[in-house]
This record gives C-alpha cells, sequence and structure tokens, in this order.
C-alpha cells in the first residue's frame, strides 16, 4: 500500500510543479550569473555528511542504501533556504542522453525529497551530463564515481 | 506397435525411390529458354572458399542458393543409401547417379574457377565507396582456352559513373585469368568462352 | 526437388542458351594511387610555386587517407604538358591516376593563369581539363578548387576541402571553447569561450551560423552565433534543461530538445516566429533529434523501451516508428545525406563504437574499433564519418571511410577535443 502512496504523492508533486514552471524557470534565471561557475548568491553550507548519491549505469533509480543516505542528511536539507540538485553521468553513451539521464537522476532525489516533505519550490535542478566528471580515468571506478547527483545547501 | 512402425518405415521409403523416380522423369520435360543462366552468386562461392578451409560456420542470411546445392547433395546420399538397401535398382538408374556424380564434380570445378576469377578481380578493384544505393554494372568477357583475355566489354551501365569506371579500370588491368587453363576443355567452352562479371555496389553483404 | 535437379540439368544444357555469371561484391583493400606531378612554370615565375602548388594539392588528397600517391623524388618524368605526357612511365610505377600542370604569367601583378589535366593511367585517356586565373597569394584557394575537381572526377563524390569543422575544446584549466577550423585544422578560430561546458554544436545550412548549448548561466540554454559578427543570442530559456539544437535543411527552424521540469521532449522552434511546437510527448527521455534530408521526418533518440533506441516521427502525421533494435544502447542518430542510411552510436558489450544501418535493412554494421566512440559526423558528400574518441582521458578526433578502407585522426589539440560538426558544402 505505501509505494503506492509514495507514487501518488510524487504525481501529485509533479503535477503541482509542471503547474509553477514558469515561474520556476524565471525564478533559476535569478540565481544565476553570468560569471559562470558561481550560480547560486548566499552561502553554500557544509556539513561533514556524504553529499553524493551514486547510480548504475543509465538507470536513474535510489536504491535503499541511497534513501538511507539522504534520510541521514535531511535535518540539513530541512534547514537549508535552497537545496540544489545537480546530476552527473559516466563519459559511456551519448552526450545529450546523458544530459538527459543526469536531469532523471537528479529529478529522482527531487521527488524523493518531496516525499520526505521538502517543499519543491526552494529545489534547484540542474543536469550537466557527462560535462563535468569527478575522475577524468577511463574505468569501472572512475565512472562508478561520476554516476552521481551532488546535494548542495544554501 | 512394431508393426505399424515398421509399415510407416517402408512407407517412407517407397515414397522416397518414387519421388527419385519421378524426379529423375521430369528432366527430359525442361525447357530452356534464352535468358536463363547459371548464376553463380558471392555467397555460394564464399561458401566452397570456407568450406575448402573446414569451416562450416555461415551467416543466416541470404543462401538460397546454397541451400539449393545442399539438398542436391542431400539427394545424393539419399541414393547411395538407397542403393545400399535392399531395394532394387535397374542399370539404368545407376548410370543417372554416376552422371548425376559427374554433373556435381563439374559443378564443381565450374566454382572453383568461377571463385579464383572472382577473387583475382576482387584483388584488384578499387570499389568506389559510399555508395548507398545498389548499383549493378555487368561486363561480357571473352577468354582464349589459355586464360587469356581476348575481349571485355560493358554491357549493362550503372547509372554511376565512378562506378562504371572503376570496373574499367579493373578489366584494363586483367590480362589473364590462371585457372581457366587447367580446365576440360569442354567445360570452358560451354561455360568460360564468353561470361560474365556482374559488379555490385555494397549492401549485400557484411 | 524438381528445382533442385533443374539446376544440375542447366549446367549440362548450358552450352548453346545459357551464359556464366560471377557476381563480384568485395573490392580490393588498396588505394587508388596518384602522382602529383609539379605544376611546370613560366620563365619568370619561381620553379617552387609549381612544387608548391602540387604539394597543396597532394596533401588536401591525402587528408583522409583516401589514396595513396607516387613520390615526387620516384617520377620517371615531370610532365606539364599533354605531349610530354606518357602513359608508359606511370604505368610502371603502378600509378592509376596522374595529374600534370602549368602556371602562367599573366602580368606583372601577380596574376596566374594555371591549367591542369588529369589522366586515367590505365585506360590510356585524359578525364578532366581545367583552368583558374588567381593571384599568386591565393595558392590555397586555387588548390582547394583543383582538388575538388579532381576528387570528383575520381570518385564520383563532392569534393569536401573547402569545407570547415565546428567542435569543442576543453583545456585541462576547465575552459572550454568553441571553435572552427578548415577541414585540414587550418585557420582555427575561437567563437566562444567559457568556464562551463558547451555542447551539441551545428551548422546552419549556408554556413553563416552556429547553434550551440553552453551552460554558462548555470544551465543548459541554446545560444545562435553569428560566424561573421561574432553576436550570440540566446534562444529565450524555454525549460529547465534546453539542448541538442539541429538546424532543418531549409535554416528556417531549429529541431531541439525542451525539459520542462524534467520531461525532455522534442520540439520544432521556427526562428523567426520564435513559435515552439511540441513534437513528441512521452515520459520517457526524448532526445538527440535530427532531420532527414527531405525534412519530412526527425530521427531521434528515446528511451521509452527501458533504453535508448533510436526512432523516427514523422513531422507531418507525427507518426513514430522504431529503427533499431538490435543492441541495448544505439543513440544520436542522424540520416546520412542520400537519407537512405542512418549512422549512430552503438553501445555493445561496453563499448560505444560508431555504426551505420540502412532504413530498409535490420542489420547493424559498426565501423570504429575504438570503446568509446561518440558525435559522430558525416562529410557532405556522405562519404566520410568524423568522430570524437578518447586516449586516455584526452579526447580527439578520429576520421573513417563508410567503406572502413580508410582511416584517420585529426591533428592533437592543446586539451580535451570533442563534438565535431561538419559544416556543409559552401553555397
Amino acid at each position: 500500500m505505501e509505494p503506492i502512496g509514495i507514487f501518488i504523492l510524487a504525481m501529485v508533486c509533479q503535477l503541482y510543479s509542471c503547474a509553477s514552471n514558469v515561474s520556476d524557470s524565471v525564478d533559476q534565471m535569478s540565481y544565476a550569473s553570468v560569471a559562470g561557475e558561481e550560480y547560486l548568491q548566499g552561502e553554500k553550507i557544509v556539513t561533514n555528511l556524504e553529499d553524493k548519491v551514486y547510480f548504475d549505469f543509465d538507470k536513474a533509480i535510489l536504491d535503499a542504501k541511497d534513501k538511507g543516505l539522504i534520510d541521514e542528511y535531511l535535518p540539513f536539507i530541512e534547514e537549508a533556504k535552497i537545496v540544489r540538485l545537480e546530476g552527473h553521468c559516466d563519459e559511456r553513451g551519448t552526450r545529450e542522453y546523458n544530459l538527459a539521464l543526469g536531469e532523471r537522476r537528479a529529478l529522482e532525489v527531487r521527488d524523493y525529497l518531496i516525499v520526505k516533505g521538502i517543499s519543491g519550490k526552494k529545489i534547484r535542478v540542474v543536469s550537466f551530463g557527462e560535462e563535468k566528471p569527478l575522475k577524468r580515468a577511463s574505468n569501472e571506478k572512475a565512472w562508478s564515481e561520476n554516476r552521481r547527483v551532488e546535494i548542495s545547501l544554501y | 506397435m512394431n508393426k505399424v512402425f515398421v509399415s510407416l518405415n517402408t512407407v517412407f521409403l517407397i515414397i522416397l525411390f518414387l519421388t527419385l523416380i519421378f524426379s529423375v522423369y521430369s528432366i527430359p520435360k525442361l525447357e530452356i529458354s534464352d535468358e536463363e543462366t547459371i548464376k553463380i552468386n558471392f555467397y555460394e562461392l564464399d561458401q566452397i572458399k570456407r568450406s575448402s578451409k573446414n569451416s562450416s560456420s555461415f551467416p543466416s542470411s541470404k543462401k538460397e542458393n546454397f541451400d539449393k546445392a545442399n539438398v542436391n547433395k542431400k539427394i545424393d546420399d539419399s541414393g547411395t543409401k538407397l542403393k545400399n538397401q535392399k531395394f532394387s535398382i535397374d542399370k539404368k538408374d545407376i548410370k543417372k547417379e554416376i552422371s548425376k556424380i559427374k554433373l556435381s564434380k563439374e559443378r564443381e570445378s565450374i566454382v572453383r574457377v568461377s571463385a579464383s576469377i572472382q577473387d583475382k578481380i576482387s584483388s584488384i578493384w578499387i570499389k568506389p565507396n559510399s555508395l548507398s544505393q545498389i548499383l549493378t554494372a555487368k561486363v561480357l568477357i571473352n577468354l582464349a582456352p589459355s586464360g587469356e583475355v581476348f575481349k571485355f566489354e560493358l554491357i549493362e551501365l550503372s547509372s554511376n559513373k565512378a562506378f562504371n569506371d572503376s570496373i574499367l579500370i579493373t578489366m584494363e588491368k586483367i590480362n589473364f585469368f590462371e585457372e581457366v587453363s587447367n580446365l576440360d576443355r569442354n567445360l570452358f567452352e560451354s561455360n568460360f568462352r564468353n561470361f560474365k562479371l556482374v559488379f555490385k555496389s555494397s549492401g549485400d553483404i557484411e | 526437388m524438381k528445382k533442385t535437379i533443374a539446376i544440375v540439368f542447366l549446367l549440362v544444357s548450358s552450352n548453346i542458351f545459357s551464359i556464366l555469371e560471377i557476381e563480384i561484391l568485395k573490392g580490393s583493400d588498396n588505394l587508388s594511387k596518384i602522382a602529383f606531378v609539379p605544376f611546370g612554370v613560366e620563365d619568370d615565375i619561381d620553379e617552387d610555386y609549381g612544387i608548391q602548388i602540387s604539394n597543396l594539392i597532394e596533401k588536401n588528397m591525402l587528408l583522409f587517407a583516401e589514396f595513396e600517391n607516387l613520390d615526387k623524388s620516384e617520377m620517371l618524368s615531370y610532365p606539364a604538358k599533354e605531349e610530354d605526357f606518357f602513359y608508359r612511365d606511370w604505368k610502371v610505377q603502378g600509378v592509376d591516376f596522374s595529374l600534370i600542370g602549368k602556371i602562367n604569367s599573366l602580368n606583372a601583378l601577380g596574376n596566374l593563369n594555371i591549367s591542369y589535366s588529369l589522366f586515367n593511367v590505365n585506360r590510356r585517356i585524359k578525364i578532366l581539363e581545367g583552368e583558374i586565373n588567381g593571384n599568386e597569394e591565393d595558392i590555397d584557394r586555387i588548390s582547394k578548387i583543383i582538388s575538388n575537381r579532381v576528387y570528383e572526377k575520381i570518385t564520383g563524390l563532392k569534393g569536401i576541402f573547402d569545407t570547415k569543422l565546428a567542435y569543442v575544446i576543453n583545456s585541462d584549466s576547465n575552459t572550454y571553447q568553441m571553435c572552427i577550423s578548415d577541414i585540414d585544422g587550418q585557420n582555427e578560430k575561437v567563437l566562444f569561450t567559457s568556464k562551463s561546458p558547451i555542447m551539441s554544436p551545428d551548422w546552419s545550412p549556408d554556413r553563416k551560423k552556429i547553434a550551440y548549448v553552453s551552460f554558462e548561466n548555470g544551465f543548459a540554454e541554446i545560444f545562435i552565433q553569428d560566424l561573421i559578427s561574432g553576436k550570440r543570442e540566446a534562444i529565450q530559456a524555454l525549460g529547465m534543461t534546453n539542448s541538442a539544437p539541429v538546424w532543418s535543411p531549409d535554416g528556417k527552424k531549429l529541431a531541439l530538445v525542451v525539459s520542462f521540469s524534467g520531461n525532455p521532449d522534442i520540439f520544432s522552434y521556427s526562428i523567426n516566429s520564435k513559435r515552439l511546437i511540441r513534437l513528441t510527448d512521452h515520459y520517457a527521455i526524448d532526445t538527440e533529434p535530427s532531420w532527414s534530408p527531405d525534412s519530412k521526418k526527425i530521427i531521434f533518440t528515446s528511451d521509452r523501451s527501458g533504453g535508448p533506441q533510436l526512432y523516427e516521427i514523422n513531422t507531418q502525421t507525427k507518426r513514430k516508428k522504431r529503427l533499431t533494435k538490435d543492441g541495448n544502447y544505439n543513440a544520436r542518430g542522424k540520416y546520412f545525406p542520400d537519407g537512405r542510411s542512418i549512422f549512430f552510436v552503438h553501445g555493445n558489450n561496453g563499448n560505444f563504437q560508431i555504426a551505420t544501418k540502412k532504413l530498409s535493412s535490420r542489420f547493424i554494421e559498426t565501423l570504429t574499433s575504438t570503446s568509446l566512440d561518440e558525435s559522430p559526423t558525416i562529410s557532405p558528400n556522405g562519404n566520410i564519418i568524423i568522430y570524437a574518441t578518447k586516449d586516455g582521458a584526452n579526447g580527439y578526433l578520429g576520421g573513417i571511410t563508410l567503406d572502413g578502407k580508410s582511416r584517420f585522426s585529426l591533428p592533437v589539440k592543446n586539451g580535451s577535443v570533442r563534438e565535431p560538426a561538419w559544416s556543409p558544402l559552401a553555397n
């Protein structure tokens, strides 16, 4: 019964965010700056907890371990004004497809946060596809570290 | 139960036998029209080359012609089996069998020489690439029994000039088909005195 | 059974009526050998100039490793006129084609008349002759024109020596540059530099603009940059991710991908009216659109079946068709210039390679053999594919002719080169 409930809730949230999408993108613009890397004003909140979740190749599904990790992080997320989710992929496969896949991954995390009671309004989602790898090597280890969503709080 | 089995078996053998008789009788009824040609295509030649290397793997597509050759062989096999069994076959049939075996040998040498011709041309023909439409051009070749090329003529042109040119260049480079000189004279006259090369652009293979 | 006997019978009775046909499908792995003879010069022109122009043509023609050349030092003669050209001199060297030429001075201002002839050595005929007037300094342009004509005569395909390439360079310091250069790597020009990633360049059909994706404002946005003025214009931010712009063959529209709050779909964007028309509407990822040459269809990647596969959509009827079935990763498809085949990235056992497929057949043929190949782009004559691949952490551009006979790689740059986009032909 519970998974269905979560699913319905997620769908409702998705619908809600669809409806408010225009204002959303304008919102995003106001946080952007021309200088490149500094998209967000305000100070980044630093914690000593793991702020990345990792995914399987060509997948955008959170497993129980990832969810546990996010749950631990939750008190900080609740405190933050802005939650930024940055989706990434490994270098394999095509770039544009990976851009979409990175977005899927970030959205998966967003949906989970919304289920956990975080307001969708303060979540920013962005995908960099395979453009910003953590590790530049071409091996399984580097790839698994690059398939990630980074959560940053402001 | 056993009886049923045995009689079924007999019926089966009788049917086999009848088909053999039938097929033998069907030979004279065939008519040949002027347009009919023997076509030895790439797949068949390729198979001959492969089987000589004792490899039997073969891609599943486009091998109808070769399948036919297989069937042919099966008939020969079943023929031999029949002889080994208790059925009596008159001398006429045995002659037919022998001539059939002879024919398959002839066919084999035709295919062998064709394969060597094909190899030689393939090693020289610089095929223009990137032609995703299927082009075909035919060359009529006139040989001496020694294998020397007397004359060649592009009898069917493709729509692509570079493709036609590449064929003419290839033919200019070839003076001899060595394997032909080893052929039986009759076989030469009937098959290789005049023959056609069908050049095809990419697409069908690989 | 009747049929099988018929075949045997045909063999015996073939004496009179039938004729043996042998099918030839395979070509040789050899390349045509071309002799680029130093061009002759009139008395008052430097002899080096004749050598230089012949060298430039030679360099162009060998750019994609499609031909072999005869070294100038091995030539038996240096004919400049047809009367001095003897076929046997070239036949003995195994030369298939021979290019000769002559440079005449028109006046003291450096205006030249350059005449040239191309011979088919095997068939012993002249297959091309022409002349160009130009200035001494125009040597690059002149040699490209001659190279194009020679290439066209020998291959039957359009010459591509005056095409250009767009690509993205990512140097170590996390600097991203949108660049263009001539196809031989000369005249590189940086269009735009950013600290954030740049993706997906695509040439407008008139070669005057380039559309690409830039993250300079923190999310994926589409920009159109004018190559003459250098002016950049963002397509008004549409959704949270905007990507994969590709020009329609008439240059009036862009097919692009917009993700309104997380669901990427394909849209057609009219450049003048700025109107957006939705083409796909599916909860799966739809991305990497590309127009068919007749503009009637758009190929795209979708994971609606569970993994990325290629589909095409008719832009009028909106009817969709799945194009690939074999393999669990087929993406970034584009049509060949003749519209009959497609090329794309094919993932197989963890390797990602460039593959082709005829629309009429099911069979996928892989072209490349390295394992991280992506972003294939085809020459306007449909004969050569340039793609991005990796050597360690460094990206470089490789190339291959469609028959797989010739492979080459483009000159190494400072930094990782990626996302090549081949320009259309001039005009």
